[in-house]
């Protein structure tokens, strides 16, 4: 104990001897302070919880500074789930004494758990939240959320209490009494349970000469405590007499109702089970449905795309076997062959050589083909060409010079070396009035007979086409 | 007979841990011996003031 004038650690004397300072009902305020803590240490020790708190705000109102009774305070209020009260002792008490002081543990063990503090807090404002419905005249959702407080916090005191002065409202006597049961559990002493309880126990257990229509029941029962469940078995009930009529009548109605209970509950969630069974085979049929559809149409695609290729392919063959095709060409041409080499008729090859060459594309075919064709060609080429010349010529002597122009050119192709054939085609050309076509055949005789006796003449024919052009 | 709206005004809104603060600072912490002291020093002055008034006399 220290001296409040000086601070000097007072002795046994009623002054300091520090200061001299009269210290004697400082000490009796000490001493009654510390005789209330000792009441509280008492009271807290045998769970009288609510006494235990009027002993140590007694003794914090004579000393402040007292500690313990600060320290014991807060882990009252703790233990009756009133941690924010419990913090706030804990934090006025580190601050009067920092050092080695306990409280610093509660507070840490109480922060240190972030969600423990968050649940906590939540439990408070569900609390108050209940109240506000109490308060509303919402009774049975203030019961909800006191259920909610009390499964997060069992030690929330006067959650318990407002719980069960629901029940008693509601006149759920047994309730409000295990309600009641486990505030005593936590606080033996607290004077609003007790008073609850002795209504609670009233209510339930009356005596004889109070007649409440609860304990006629009671009276006439058999009451034993299952569990949590109360159980009342009533002693002197009878059986009403049941007459064969009213037996019958009862099974009628019973197996009415059983069938409205079918026809309602059971029947229509059948119904509802058997629609979703077919909602969802319906949904499995179309996934299938859709999948194979896709396959189908792929399916059908490739159909369409084999038969073009089909069609592509019997128009090739078609094109090799055809009238006009490769294959009879060949036979064409082997068939001239061999009649030229039999008869030696001239003409008729040079028809059909003609014909071949008319229907095929030289540079497509075989070489075999391309072969026999040129050396049929080289055979009567020039002995035809010699004729078509003869021919022609005589044409272009008497001035028919379109019927020239078409015998010289067949001349010219039987015999790419005929250069007579060629100069009179491009003279023929010339009288015809045709001199573009007159010039390239003067041009062919200059370049591919430079050394005939026709190049004089040609390149001067030419030279006159060409300027009456230009002009 | 308990009352039903009686009781249910004994009941108050717990202390919300956001309250916390405000409730620390807002207690009353003046203690008997807080009272004790300022009353021995109001008479220590009240004696020394008429001490002088004598001498001043």
């Amino acid at each position: 104990m220290f001296c409040y004038n000086c601070g000097c650690h007072l002795s046994e004397k009623d002054f300091c001897t520090g200061c001299g300072a009269d210290v004697s009902l400082y000490k009796r305020i000490m001493h009654v302070s510390n005789m209330y803590y000792n009441e509280g240490l008492e009271k807290a020790g045998v769970r009288d919880l609510t006494g235990a708190i009027t002993s140590l705000r007694q003794s914090l109102k004579f000393n402040k500074s007292n500690i313990e009774a600060r320290n014991l305070l807060g882990l009252v209020y703790f233990e009756m789930g009133e941690v924010v009260a419990a913090l706030s002792e804990w934090v006025i008490s580190k601050n009067l004494s920092p050092d080695k002081n306990i409280a610093d543990d509660y507070i840490d063990k109480v922060q240190s758990n972030a969600a423990r503090l968050d649940s906590v807090n939540q439990t408070i404002k569900k609390y108050n939240q209940a109240l506000v419905y109490c308060l509303q005249d919402s009774k049975d959702l203030a019961v909800i959320q006191l259920k909610k407080v009390l499964s997060l916090n069992p030690r929330f005191v006067q959650a318990h209490q407002l719980l069960a002065l629901l029940y008693m409202d509601r006149e759920d006597w047994e309730r409000a009494e295990r309600e009641l049961k486990k505030c005593v559990d936590i606080d033996r002493n607290n004077i609003q349970t007790l008073r609850y309880m002795k209504e609670v126990e009233q209510m339930l257990m009356p005596d004889e000469t109070v007649k409440q229509p609860s304990r006629r029941k009671k009276d006439e029962a058999v009451r034993y405590q299952s569990d949590n469940e109360m159980i009342i078995q009533p002693l002197s009930v009878k059986e009403p007499r049941r007459t064969g009529v009213s037996t019958l009548l009862n099974i009628a109605i019973g197996l009415i109702i059983g069938f409205g209970v079918v026809y309602f509950l059971v029947v229509p969630s059948a119904q509802s089970k058997v629609r979703n069974e077919i909602q969802q085979d319906m949904i499995k049929i179309s996934n299938e449905s859709d999948g194979k559809t896709v396959r189908i149409q792929e399916l059908e695609s490739k159909i369409a795309e084999l038969n073009t290729q089909i069609d592509s392919l019997n128009q090739e063959i078609e094109g090799f076997a055809g009238e006009d095709g490769t294959l009879r060409m060949v036979e064409n041409l082997q068939r001239t062959v061999a009649e030229y080499l039999q008869k030696g008729d001239m003409q008729a090859a040079a028809d059909s050589l003609e014909n071949i060459s008319q229907n095929v594309v030289m540079e497509e075919m075989s070489e075999s083909f391309r072969s026999l064709y040129q050396g049929l060609m080289a055979s009567i080429g020039p002995e035809l060409s010699a004729e078509y010349y003869k021919n022609g010529y005589d044409l272009y002597r008497t001035n028919d010079y379109t019927s020239a122009i078409d015998i010289l050119t067949k001349s010219v192709y039987y015999d790419a070396q005929n250069v007579d054939a060629l100069y009179f085609l491009a003279r023929a050309y010339e009288k015809n009035e045709d001199a573009e076509n007159a010039i390239a055949a003067y041009d062919k005789v200059l370049e591919q007979f430079p050394d005939s006796g026709r190049v004089r003449d040609a390149k001067r024919y030419r030279d006159a086409l060409a300027k009456i052009q230009t002009q | 007979m308990i009352n039903f709206e009686d009781e249910l005004k004994k009941f108050h809104p717990s202390l919300e841990v956001e309250d916390a603060e405000d409730a620390i600072y807002n207690q009353d912490l003046t203690d008997m011996a807080d009272i004790l002291v300022k009353m021995i020093k109001e008479t220590e002055t009240k004696t020394k003031k008429e001490k002088k008034s004598d001498e001043v006399q």
